[in-house]
């Protein structure tokens, strides 16, 4: 069974990417923030990243420049998933790293479709 | 008219000026104080509404992980008749996600609001001390601007807040791979 940190702020977002990926069969490991997501990156291991950007303590693009730097986390892929949509926020995660972006609120089924497609 | 004619009327003149400005912060932050209680209420029913979502749309939830769960334990399969129970449950979590994002925008409103009437505020509170009968125009001049310093910097820091939601529904289930 593969493994999916879901980093946000908001709990609800959490609940709702949680139900999504479980009801497909993945095991969800949530945190916070960006903060929390890194120390459970760190402490378990994980298939895929699914983070917000916009998060107290520490924003998604940094978690993404955070784990690219741990041997680990070169290969695995990240996706963002947030309320940001411009280009040049769009281009600072893909220069940060980032896999993907998916912008909110988000469709369950292309959300599956995405996560499918990375994990291959 | 002479110099000595001039002083006391331009200072009568941004007298006025300094007493308007007042005024007006002062109506601003009354009009303010009424969109942050208009705010803070819409807030409270939608968050009641979407608590009352959430615990029906969790109950739902977790019968469902729980069945698949267990029917692939038992069969080693997924079983078909889930499907459009879970077509109805993830049209939930669009919705659900819309009331979250907006009771996050609604949060950023808020906060923008405080912010503006902390700067109102501290802007009045620059025109409370007395100013001396007879006092130059240069004295009015400088608490209005002063003030109006104030004001300025709370506009710009409602703008610099990089936490603030934005909300695009052009852009919303868009998905960019790299």
């Amino acid at each position: 069974m593969k493994t999916i940190l879901a980093v946000d702020d908001s709990a609800t977002m959490r609940e709702m990417v949680a139900f999504v990926l479980e009801s497909a069969g993945y095991r969800v490991i949530e945190a916070e923030d960006g903060a929390q997501g890194l120390d459970r990156a760190t402490a378990s291991s994980v298939d895929l990243v699914i983070t917000d950007q916009n998060m107290p303590n520490m924003d998604g693009l940094t978690l993404v420049r955070s784990l690219r730097e741990l041997r680990d986390y070169k290969n695995v892929p990240i996706l963002l998933l947030t309320t940001e949509s411009s280009d040049t926020m769009k281009a600072q995660g893909r220069a940060a790293g980032a896999t993907g972006w998916l912008v909110k609120p988000f469709d369950p089924a292309t959300l599956l479709e995405v996560v499918q497609k990375v994990l291959r | 008219m002479n110099q000595t004619q001039a002083g006391p009327a331009e200072a009568n003149d941004a007298e006025q000026a300094a007493d308007l400005l007042v005024t007006v912060a002062s109506t601003l932050n009354e009009r303010l104080a009424v969109t942050a209680r208009e705010l803070a209420r819409s807030q409270a029913m939608l968050r009641e509404a979407s608590e009352e979502l959430m615990t029906a749309f969790r109950g739902a939830a977790d019968r469902i992980v729980a069945a698949q769960r267990e029917d692939v334990a038992d069969h080693g399969g997924k079983n078909q008749q889930y499907g459009p129970v879970l077509d109805h449950l993830y049209r939930a979590v669009q919705h659900l996600q819309s009331h979250d994002l907006v009771n996050q925008l609604i949060d950023a409103q808020k906060l923008r609001v405080d912010k503006m009437r902390e700067k109102l505020l501290e802007a009045l509170s620059l025109a409370s001390p007395p100013i001396a009968e007879g006092a130059q125009a240069g004295q009015w001049i400088e608490r209005s601007r002063a003030m109006l310093d104030c004001i300025v910097a709370g506009i710009a820091q409602i703008d610099a807040d990089g936490r603030l939601p934005r909300s695009d529904a052009k852009h919303a289930g868009s998905v960019d791979l790299f």
